[in-house]
């Protein structure tokens, strides 16, 4: 089965494909908090937007990754295989057609223990929405799949029951982007990092889920998300939330979650050993850092972004020639007013709080503000970042 | 004599990487193997790490410090049994 989910990367584009779709690499701590931000708007229904979301990706993808000739059970084995591939964790789906999976390794609940250990709810709508889709592919009729037991609330596993439902399927409905970027010219500030040899070390590494389908590496869980999902879910919270006037309110707690992303993976990530091993020894200056974390997150799939201009602890623009937020915005609705990159403008903030800053974590935040001051989904030739101290 | 130092990892708050005796750590990984399984080597950045239940033990290739990150699950009293194993005693 493993071999149908091989890795292709696209080195020009710095694109991870698995089953032909895109994948992005992010943690455990980015995955559950944006879920917390878009489930806790009490003016929209964020579950509804992530389980919709899940459904209409995820059947797309299991499609894709079925074979003709495929009998029921390597159909079903194949959900429970690519949701471990990804790094979701270990779906249990021998009683799938009594109405019960059960999970007793998750992704998400590591995310919401790091980061919301406190609320001990249940948390698995991703994996809902995942079932809902990855079901309705293997099985070919449409499913509604909820969580009544939570490792998360306290429960030994996550219990999951699967009704058919009479609504079809959610489709995946986009269009190839007509946006062609730049050619990358090589320009860009580097400093004293070897950003191919990061690359290069990303792709060797194995990605892919261990036997409880977790993928534990930089000291973080990483999970390998289609880009699909970031971008339908984003698109319809930042859409529902504009309806009620809420435009700029959405769009600061998406930029907030990237800005705690880059807060907290990337901490995690520069205590690593990975880091340790390859990164720490090409850093002279301080700002060093701050480039090799640009290398990883474009090895991670993000996209190819660059430093154009810095000033260490003053002063970062930074222009990106792909995002995955960006292109993904253009293929489902087309080029907009406004820049659409939350994700990488809270990034853009957050590593120069997470480099420069000193003192705890909590007192760092809000100390750098960033701006996306174009973007291609604003017709721009590239997204432009910049930013400066509060 | 074994000496640890906080690791900011996110995977758990009590995270740490502990620094042994250069004549010790190839040791100390034989131990870490027969108690906790087998050690294998991640192709790209040369880490070497040992999956476990209750713990992840990951260092660069030399294999000194060990980082020892914690899993959901992980007890006081496996923490207590894996420093007895490494021969790591708390200051008072």
């Amino acid at each position: 089965m493993r071999e149908r989910f091989a890795l292709q990367y696209k080195a020009d584009e710095h694109r991870r494909m698995i089953g032909g779709k895109e994948t992005i690499i992010h943690c455990h701590h980015y995955n559950a908090r944006l879920q917390h931000t878009i489930e806790h708007v009490t003016d929209v229904d964020g579950a509804k937007i992530i389980r919709d979301s899940a459904e209409a990706v995820f059947a797309e993808h299991v499609a894709n990754v079925l074979e003709e000739g495929d009998d029921e059970a390597t159909r079903l084995a194949a959900v429970g295989a690519l949701y471990a591939h990804l790094g979701f964790g270990r779906l249990e789906l021998s009683r799938a057609a009594e109405g019960v999976v059960t999970s007793d390794q998750s992704h998400y609940v590591e995310g919401w223990q790091a980061g919301f250990s406190e609320t001990q709810r249940k948390a698995c709508t991703f994996t809902e929405g995942y079932l809902q889709g990855a079901l309705a592919a293997a099985l070919g009729r449409p499913f509604s799949v909820r969580e009544h037991k939570c490792m998360n609330a306290g429960d030994d596993r996550c219990e999951f029951t699967v009704d058919a439902r009479h609504e079809p399927v959610l489709r995946n409905d986009k269009r190839p982007s007509d946006f062609h970027p730049k050619a990358a010219d090589g320009h860009g500030e580097h400093g004293n990092i070897d950003e191919q040899a990061i690359i290069d070390a990303l792709v060797q590494m194995p990605f892919m889920g261990s036997d409880e389908g977790l993928i534990p590496a930089f000291g973080v869980y990483l999970a390998l998300t289609p880009a699909d999902f970031y971008n339908l879910m984003c698109i319809q919270f930042v859409e529902q939330m504009r309806a009620k006037g809420l435009f700029r309110t959405a769009q600061r707690l998406l930029t907030f979650a990237g800005e705690t992303c880059a807060m907290n993976t990337f901490r995690g990530i520069m205590a690593s050993a990975e880091w340790d091993a390859l990164i720490a020894p090409m850093i002279q200056h301080k700002e060093d850092a701050l480039y090799g974390l640009m290398a990883l997150s474009n090895g991670f799939g993000w996209g190819n972004w660059r430093v154009t201009e810095h000033r260490p602890a003053e002063t970062l623009t930074i222009e990106s020639l792909n995002g995955y937020e960006a292109i993904g915005h253009r293929e489902y609705r087309g080029s907009c007013d406004d820049p659409q990159c939350f994700m990488l403008c809270g990034v853009s903030a957050g590593m120069m709080e997470l480099v420069y800053g000193e003192g705890l974590l909590e007192d760092r935040f809000g100390t750098f503000l960033s701006e996306e001051n174009q973007c291609i989904c604003t017709d721009a030739p590239c997204c432009h970042f910049e930013v400066e101290p509060a | 004599m074994v000496h640890r130092e906080r690791s900011y990892a996110c995977i758990h708050p009590e995270t740490y990487k502990y620094f042994f005796h250069v004549d010790e750590v190839r040791r100390i990984w034989g131990v870490l193997q027969a108690c906790y399984g087998p050690l294998h080597h991640t192709p790209g950045f040369g880490v070497i790490e040992i999956q476990s239940e209750r713990f992840l033990f990951r260092a660069v290739g030399g294999g000194n410090p060990i980082t020892v990150i914690r899993r959901r699950g992980c007890t006081d009293a496996d923490v207590e049994a894996l420093h007895r194993r490494i021969g790591f005693f708390e200051r008072a």
